[in-house]
């Protein structure tokens, strides 16, 4: 076996063991995972075609405003989602990538 | 376990605990400076601007960060918890524990590409709950240590992080580290809490999502903030009203807060100037039992306040409920005409006070005043000196004040202990 895939193999068992040990956390983790990515792609599919309010997108996926509006700024900061204007008072966000195009 | 023989000890990261450092190793101290969260600045980095100058908080906050980072005889330690303080031979031994940042804060470069990589977003206290970063971040873009740091509660140990580590820096297996600190003089500048934003309940705070604290406003009026912008967090609009309640955390017998803030007047008045600039449409009202500017150029301040249009309403404010639209609804007391009226806004701020932070002041077991804050014993003759012989407090650890105070009660904390370590390093000499 050759050494990269020595040291890969031993840190896959780290991180094993460590996942193990951290077994609460862990889980508690994972489950706000599977909720994020899928908070994430309900927005990023309604806001895909066409730029959305925060009211507009939790009228759609059936989510509280506050709760889109920090997903909306999460994703806005990791460049995931960008603001591509107004209406009304309320600023339109897109997926960054159509926007873009 | 780590030994340090050093002349100061201090206690806080923020303005104050900075200053005094600097103060003390210009001079030619050896100085340790602890930190309980993983980058120094405190609350000051936080904010927007100063009053009553509207200078921009980070381009006078950070060139002191880095200056401690940088002081050669400043050593940093961030991400600690004070353990124990002992009276010892010549001053006092203190143990400090190092939380693991999971990070080797030494080869991190602060590239934030394990930021990037990190598939977990949780909320930035940064930013108040507001905005987010990753399990794995650098704290803010000017933090010091510019050094990740991992939060285990929140990691799924994918090891994603690690592998896109150029440094190697990210090593999971970090353990608390303690430190024996052997100091002449301590200085305590553990600075302030915010009043919790629920504490009133009739003012809907924590439950109306548009009903925040100055803080929030603080990071919302930052090119940083979480929106980039002023939105309300209820539902991203962009308000045209606003309100501020005065006395919403002080001067409050039922809180058991009987003293005033002194600081939340101006700071009120700052941000309604602030956001009549980012705003220009925005009607601002601030409604007060009085108005109490006493500092150099703040009365001035306040005054530019008014012509700029800023609504001044002299009442108590009794409730705040929502209405169908998510917008605060707040019943107030107008006092000047003895009747009472509701008033609707898009977004309210409580005007919250100071309490004294929890935590270090404990286990120091230094007397504490009435309003719970580090007792000065002679506040004329002895302005930062403490009831314990050597340990002096600078800033909000000794009380409410604002960012001017804090500053020069640091440099006066750090001259008294520099004449204590000198005065003592004389009688080490004649013993």
């Amino acid at each position: 076996m050759s050494e990269l895939k020595v040291e890969a193999k031993s840190r896959s068992e780290m991180l094993k063991q460590l996942r193990e040990a951290h077994a609460v956390t862990v889980e508690q983790a994972q489950g706000l995972l599977r909720a994020q990515k899928q908070m994430h792609q309900s927005i990023c599919k309604f806001i895909r075609e066409n730029p959305k309010t925060v009211p507009e997108i939790a009228a759609a996926i059936g989510k509280p405003t506050h709760e889109v509006l920090w997903f909306i700024a999460a994703s806005k900061k990791y460049g995931l989602v960008v603001e591509v204007g107004m209406c009304g008072d309320y600023p339109l966000y897109q997926r960054a990538k159509e926007a873009q195009e | 376990m780590e030994n340090l023989q050093v002349d100061a000890l201090v206690v806080g990261g923020g303005i104050a605990g900075m200053q005094a450092a600097l103060d003390l190793a210009d001079q030619g101290f050896k100085v340790v400076l602890v930190e309980r969260e993983p980058s120094i600045g405190g609350k000051m980095i936080t904010l927007s601007k100063v009053f009553p100058t509207l200078d921009c908080c980070s381009c006078i906050t950070t060139p002191k960060m880095s200056s401690v980072a940088h002081h050669p005889n400043i050593q940093l330690l961030t991400y600690c918890e004070l353990q124990s303080v002992t009276e010892a031979a010549e001053g006092f031994r203190v143990g400090v524990m190092q939380k693991p940042r999971y990070v080797d804060a030494s080869k991190c470069t602060g590239c934030r590409n394990c930021e990037y990589e990190c598939p977990i977003t949780v909320p930035s206290p940064f930013d108040r709950g507001l905005g987010a970063y990753r399990a794995i971040r650098v704290p803010f873009s000017t933090a010091v240590p510019q050094a990740a740091v991992l939060d285990m509660e929140n990691c799924i140990l994918c090891g994603k992080c690690e592998k896109i580590c150029a440094a190697n820096a990210v090593d999971f297996t970090q353990q608390p580290e303690t430190f024996d600190i052997h100091a002449a003089t301590l200085i305590m500048a553990s600075g302030f809490e915010l009043t919790p934003l629920n504490a009133k309940k009739e003012y809907g705070g924590g439950a109306l999502r548009n009903v925040i604290d100055p803080l929030m406003m603080e990071r919302f009026l930052a090119p940083t903030g979480p929106y980039g912008r002023v939105l309300r967090p209820g539902d991203g609009k962009e308000p045209t009203s606003i309100a501020y309640v005065q006395c919403a955390g002080s001067r409050d017998t039922t809180l058991g807060v009987e003293y005033c803030s002194r600081v939340c007047c101006m700071y009120a008045i700052k941000q309604a100037m602030l956001i009549s600039g980012a705003l220009p449409l925005a009607e601002i009202t601030i409604y007060y039992m009085d108005i109490r500017t006493f500092g150099k150029g703040y009365e001035q301040f306040y005054q530019n306040a008014q012509a700029m249009g800023v609504e001044f309403v002299r009442g108590k404010v009794a409730s705040i409920r929502e209405d169908a639209e998510q917008n605060p609804v707040v019943k107030v007391e107008l006092t000047e005409e003895s009747r009472t009226v509701e008033r609707t806004h898009d977004l309210v701020v409580l005007s919250l006070g100071m309490l004294p932070a929890t935590g270090s002041n404990e286990i120091l077991g230094l007397p504490l005043g009435t309003d719970k804050f580090i007792a000065v014993p002679a506040p004329n003759a002895s302005p930062c000196a403490t009831a314990q012989p050597g340990v002096f407090v600078a800033g909000t650890a000794m009380g409410p004040m604002d960012i001017v105070d804090s500053i020069v009660t640091a440099s006066a904390a750090a001259a008294a202990a520099s004449a204590y370590i000198r005065e003592h390093q004389k009688e080490a000499v004649y013993a």
